[in-house]
């Protein structure tokens, strides 16, 4: 690959990643990404760690907290 | 706003807060002032009293108690077990209710919640559990957390995805735990939670530069355990080609 923007790219794939850039500069990204397989990839782990973490993490609270929290909010 | 109001919230020692019980004095000096010229008496005042609290219950119950499940969630990641996990989802509930009246309606509610149960935890819980290299972890160079970069090439990051991809939500648990509290937090907010960068900021207390700092070194060690969780169960070399476009999740 000619691109040179991988060093740029990698820097900023997290916040990429967590929305934190600006239209602009996603497009940048989008851009690059586009044309390089070795940040796609990258981008590709990133974003399936994300996924994996948010799916792991799913919760339920038991029923008796609900009831307890109730309870305490009530008196 | 929301931080002054919170902050003041915590401050006390007492849970419940001033302003009911001047809002009781000024329904007092009201129903004192009204008992004269009309016929209003103390009981109607107090009726008001319990209709604002009422309402207000209701209001809690409705906007509030719908992030049990999520913050039950952080608070299994904080705590590491059921039981102090239900004992800080409670306490956070009981100080939200009691500071829900200096809520600011239309402010984010979800963000406000997750700084009461972060500062209860930090408060409360992490003293009982405090690692002995917490508050030095953010100086810490790379290298003596571990973890360099490994994956070079696309196709071992391709790799590396597929392998993450089929991990087992216990492994990805027990990964998050083993990394240390503060790294754990700043990816449960950002990448379970979706709070931006600033958001997470204000629940940790911490500047947005110390924020990014966290995630990445978190991210950067979970993909390590991760990796080497995979290593160990041969799971990366067992990624025939073939069966991707069968199993597309």
């Amino acid at each position: 690959m000619t691109d040179c923007g991988c060093t740029k790219a990698q820097e900023e794939l997290e916040e990429f990643l967590h929305n934190e850039l600006s239209a602009e500069q996603c497009q940048d990204i989008r851009d690059h990404l586009a044309n390089c397989d070795d940040c796609s990839a990258e981008h590709l782990v990133g974003v399936t760690l994300t996924t994996k973490v948010k799916e792991a993490c799913q919760e339920k609270a038991p029923d008796e907290l609900r009831d307890m929290i109730l309870g305490a909010i009530a008196r | 706003m929301t931080t002054v109001t919170l902050d003041r919230a915590f401050s006390r020692t007492t849970l419940p807060p001033s302003r009911p019980r001047a809002r009781r004095r000024a329904a007092q000096a009201r129903s004192l002032d009204s008992r004269v010229m009309t016929d209003t008496t103390p009981n109607e005042a107090q009726q008001t009293e319990a209709d604002e609290l009422a309402e207000r219950r209701r209001l809690f119950q409705e906007q509030a108690l719908p992030f049990m499940d999520q913050l039950y969630g952080a608070a299994m990641r904080m705590t590491r077990n059921p039981a102090d996990a239900s004992d800080l989802v409670q306490e956070t509930f009981v100080k939200a209710f009691a500071a829900f009246a200096q809520f600011e309606q239309g402010t984010n509610l979800k963000a406000w919640l997750y700084r009461i149960l972060t500062n209860t935890f930090i408060n409360v819980y992490r003293k009982k559990q405090r690692d002995p290299y917490q508050g030095t972890i953010d100086e810490m160079e790379d290298w003596q957390l571990g973890g360099a970069e490994s994956a070079t090439s696309s196709s071992s990051r391709s790799a590396e995805a597929e392998a993450i991809d089929r991990m087992p939500a216990s492994a990805v648990k027990d990964a998050l735990q083993a990394i240390p509290e503060d790294f754990r937090l700043a990816v449960y907010f950002a990448d379970v939670e979706g709070f931006a960068y600033q958001e997470i900021a204000d629940i940790m207390k911490t500047p947005v530069g110390t924020v990014m700092s966290r995630l990445h070194r978190g991210r950067r060690l979970l993909r390590e355990l991760l990796a080497d969780y995979a290593r160990e169960r041969g799971m990366t070399a067992a990624v025939p080609a073939t069966t991707t476009k069968g199993s597309s999740r």
